[in-house]
């Protein structure tokens, strides 16, 4: 029996090179057992500037101890992740069907309408009912999941996917061809969201069980689209409505009620039920907007767990006997201030680097994190195998200063407003963030907008600067659209660069992890040049999953449907809830 | 029933300048709902067909005008943000919790402030009075967040006698007493910031009525205290009390938003403080229109009450 009232520490990791250093790569791409080598997960590319939580992880060894409880950065040279005892303790233990619990949501969900913006609430609340059409392995990598095989021809530019027979929605229609035909369509030619299958050309119905996604250009990656918002297949009936979610996944939506939280509840139909998948009755989703009120219901055992979307928590319970703590330790998003290179005084480039050597990151997490995160200067993770340091601008307020007497000697003193959502934390942060520039005699203000108007406001670009939390993707081309300079609008920063786009391309285009990684540096040493964003952290370390010592299953792997271990999902977004289970 | 028609007089034009100002603020507020609902990467077609759909378009008194024509059917339009549910929908699932919330806490407060203002009347300056009159002022000062955190943590996570949060609430008809555990702490949380106030106004109006020459006579007459206290005193005592209860429900209102939050009811308060940060102006505009016609209902009957507690109010109109 596990031990109650231990801690447990599972430091989770997620970042493509954690994929790619244990997948190691396949050089045949065209089947389905092997799948090109690339570690990545799917970016749905719907930009969450409030919540840093959109991350996955991996567990490579699950049954290391942890070095110590202290709040350290968890990542190791491999990639991989270091474990608690409980780890070790849940492995020995017999998962047990039955059971629900109650898990305390940070956000409000919104609706789910998978071809629409979807909130972050909902989303967690929709990861229970469905299954992507792919899955990630341990090592991160990508593997069938609802579908049966998916399948590209020799140069990428055609993707074959199959469904398995027999499979179901939620109200009983069948998951076919043209039911993933249907989804895929509507996902596509949605304004929202759409952008994620820029490359899709065509998609079309081969015959009762499969689609031929045809591309205008080679794109070896698709799959991980398809990990996320892209895969999620609902009963076509239901495609667009906001109220309901009919879908495939181990739980079917028994009731939602807006501002409160919803109820899913066991699907008795779900193609895996013959392994005794999924093992809870029911999932209670509860909307709890406060801090302390989560941590009260979870100390009384009113929830049995939350993520928690600060370092306090996991600072906190890492000492707690009674709560366990499930930390990511990569893939987590970023924090970062866009600079609109278009508008003055950020469209020269001298103003854009003395503020990146103006800014002491290591203070900022030290003083915020609580020393969980790990520096950012791009928007790949350094534990990552795609990563290279490409010389972005450290701190050094000398060199800052010499930038900024330059620029002003010529233009004049610089001055510029951030917008920012209101965020007490954030503005604090920022606010010191502003002394470091202040320093050098770079003066900033804030300007505060309304809650969740932050993409509306880039888009518009509105905006001089703009504090902001995105990307988290381990695999970089799931950040295409957000740094190539065919993003359009979404090309937040309105960067045009021949480096980053020349370099993205490759990397979408190959499977090779040479050319990956060769096209990759090439975008990294374009971004650290040119500095179109500000960065700070990533944020891997200070998001985590708080839970009850008898929650079993969360932050260690469960297994995919041809018996191999799946990718551990410790992220608010990807909980493996098929195979969390509650000791009776 | 002049009274009356000038008291609903008094409710519409109270209903129509309070909603007029909400709608107008909401107006005034940043961001643009249609672009907001639209989503990233909408072409300026679709965000003028939402805003066209949405009714978002023509002048402001234009849209006040349609909504208002509307609201009077409780047709309030449909939330912006949780796209499949109308305004009202949501009003239908939340109000009943604050109203049971609201009408929890006041008969707590009542039961809890009328007994303790009897007993520290009688005694001024008794042991009961001065405990009693010390609690008060503890409660007076003590803010409802910080009273329901302590409460909670003190009766949920210690003691484990009641949950912390409120989750799936029966029906008072299905399962009472679930309701009533659930609902409990959060009831008595908000009670007990009025306990402080009603146990302050009953015990000095009671101590001014015990003065009465009519009191003294009932006591000569032989009566007993309790009778005394309970059928001559108390109904007389409790004209300033019923007034501020009325007055109360204003700041009850406000105490809910607080107390639902912090027990994770999905109440009226909850609704409204997500729909002012969401900018789902539709539930916020609705949910104002029905607190402010609940409130000014509200007073009115407290009105009407105090010709029923006091017959010298009811006979000296004549």
């Amino acid at each position: 029996m596990i031990r109650h009232g231990r801690t447990r520490l599972v430091a989770v990791l997620m970042s493509a090179a954690l994929a790619a250093a244990s997948c190691a790569g396949s050089d045949d791409a065209d089947t389905v057992d092997d799948p090109p080598a690339s570690a990545a997960e799917s970016d749905d590319g719907a930009a969450d500037a409030d919540d840093p939580a959109d991350d996955t992880a991996t567990n490579d060894e699950p049954d290391s101890e942890p070095a110590d409880d202290q709040p350290v950065p968890l990542e190791d040279e491999n990639q991989t992740t270091s474990a608690g005892e409980g780890d070790a303790d849940t492995a020995t233990l017999e998962p047990v069907a039955g059971g629900e619990i109650t898990w305390g949501l940070t956000n409000d969900g919104t609706g789910f309408n998978t071809t629409g913006a979807i909130a972050p609430g909902s989303i967690r609340v929709i990861n229970s009912m469905t299954e992507p059409l792919v899955a990630l392995t341990v090592d991160a990598d990508w593997a069938p999941g609802l579908a049966e095989s998916i399948t590209p021809n020799d140069d990428f530019t055609s993707w074959t996917i199959t469904m398995r027979p027999d499979l179901l929605f939620h109200d009983g229609e069948p998951v076919d061809g043209e039911s993933v035909r249907a989804n895929l369509q509507a996902f596509k030619d949605s304004p929202t969201v759409g952008f994620a299958l820029g490359p899709v050309e065509s998609i079309t119905t081969v015959d009762e069980l499969s689609v031929e996604v045809a591309m205008s250009s080679p794109w070896a990656s698709f799959p991980f689209q398809l990990n996320g918002q892209a895969g999620w297949m609902v009963s076509p009936s239901t495609i667009g409505t906001n109220e309901t979610f009919v879908s495939t996944g181990p739980f079917m939506l028994e009731d939602w009620t807006p501002g409160d939280g919803a109820r899913v509840v066991r699907n008795p139909n779900y193609f895996r039920a013959d392994e005794g998948l999924p093992y809870l009755d029911a999932i209670n989703f509860k909307f709890l907007v406060d801090a302390t009120v989560k941590r009260q219901a979870i100390e009384s055992g009113d929830v049995q767990g939350y993520v928690s979307p600060s370092d306090e928590d996991v600072v906190d319970y890492l000492d707690d006997d009674a709560i366990d703590v499930w930390i990511g330790t990569a893939g987590a998003n970023e924090y970062l201030w866009l600079l609109n290179t278009t508008v003055p005084p950020f469209d020269d480039i001298r103003v854009r680097r003395a503020m990146a050597h103006a800014t002491d990151r290591d203070f900022l997490i030290e003083q915020f994190r609580s020393n969980l995160t790990t520096p950012a200067d791009g928007p790949i993770n350094s534990s990552s195998q795609w990563y290279t340091d490409a010389g972005y601008p450290g701190f050094d307020p000398a060199a800052a200063q010499a930038l900024v007497d330059e620029y002003e000697a010529e233009v004049g003193p610089i001055e510029f407003e951030l917008s920012i959502e209101p965020n007490a934390d954030v503005i604090e942060f920022s606010e010191v963030m502003m002394s470091f520039l202040a320093d050098v005699g770079i003066d900033g203000t804030i300007k505060e907008i309304g809650q969740g108007q932050s993409a509306i406001t880039a888009i518009q670009d509105d905006y001089q600067a703009f504090s902001w939390f995105q990307f988290g993707s381990p695999d970089p081309d799931g950040v295409y659209v957000f740094f190539h300079s065919s993003g359009g609008v979404l090309n937040w920063s309105n960067l045009v660069n021949s480096d980053i786009d020349e370099g993205l391309d490759k990397g979408r285009q190959s499977d090779d992890p040479a050319v990956r990684r060769e096209g990759y540096a090439q975008y990294l040493k374009g971004l650290a040049e040119q500095v179109p964003m500000l960065w700070i952290d990533h944020l891997n370390g200070v998001e985590a999953a708080v839970t009850i010592p008898e929650l079993n299953g969360i932050g260690t792997p469960g297994m995919l449907v041809d018996g191999s271990p799946s990718l551990p999902m410790t992220s608010g977004n990807f909980f493996a809830w098929t195979q969390v289970w509650l000791e009776q | 029933m002049i009274v009356v028609a000038r008291r609903l007089a008094r409710l519409v034009f109270v209903f129509f300048v309070v909603t007029f100002v909400t709608f107008f603020l909401l107006d005034r507020a940043p961001g643009d709902p249609a672009e907001r609902l639209a989503g990233l990467n909408a072409t300026p077609e679709v965000i003028e067909g939402l805003r066209e759909e949405l009714g978002l378009n023509g002048s402001l008194f234009e849209r006040y005008s349609r909504w208002l024509g509307n609201a009077v059917t409780f047709d309030f339009g449909d939330s912006i943000v949780t796209r499949g549910f109308s305004s009202w929908d949501l009003i239908r699932e939340s109000l009943p919790k604050t109203l049971e919330l609201m009408i929890l806490a006041e008969i707590m407060a009542i039961g809890i402030a009328v007994p303790l203002a009897l007993a520290s009347a009688r005694r001024p300056g008794g042991l009961i009075d001065k405990v009693s009159s010390s609690t008060a002022f503890g409660l007076l000062a003590l803010p409802s967040f910080v009273l329901g955190i302590y409460m909670s943590y003190l009766f949920g996570v210690r003691l484990g006698w009641f949950p912390t949060i409120v989750d799936n609430l029966p029906g008072l008809n299905d399962d009472p007493l679930e309701n009533l555990r659930q609902m409990f702490l959060p009831s008595l949380t908000l009670a007990l910031n009025l306990v402080g106030v009603y146990l302050r106004l009953l015990r000095s109006d009671i101590i001014e009525t015990l003065q009465q020459d009519y009191v003294m006579l009932a006591q000569a007459r032989g009566l007993s205290e309790r009778r005394i206290m309970w059928r001559h005193v108390l109904r007389p005592s409790s004209l300033n009390f019923t007034t501020a209860a009325g007055l109360n429900v204003a700041g009850l209102i406000g105490g809910a938003f607080i107390i639902e939050v912090l027990f994770a009811i999905n109440g009226m308060g909850r609704l409204v403080i997500q729909s002012v940060v969401l900018e789902d102006f539709n539930v916020v505009a609705a949910v104002v229109a029905i607190l402010t016609v609940a409130y000014v209902l509200v007073n009115f009957a407290v009105d009407l009450l105090y010709s029923i507690l006091d017959p010298r109010i009811r006979h000296g109109a004549r």
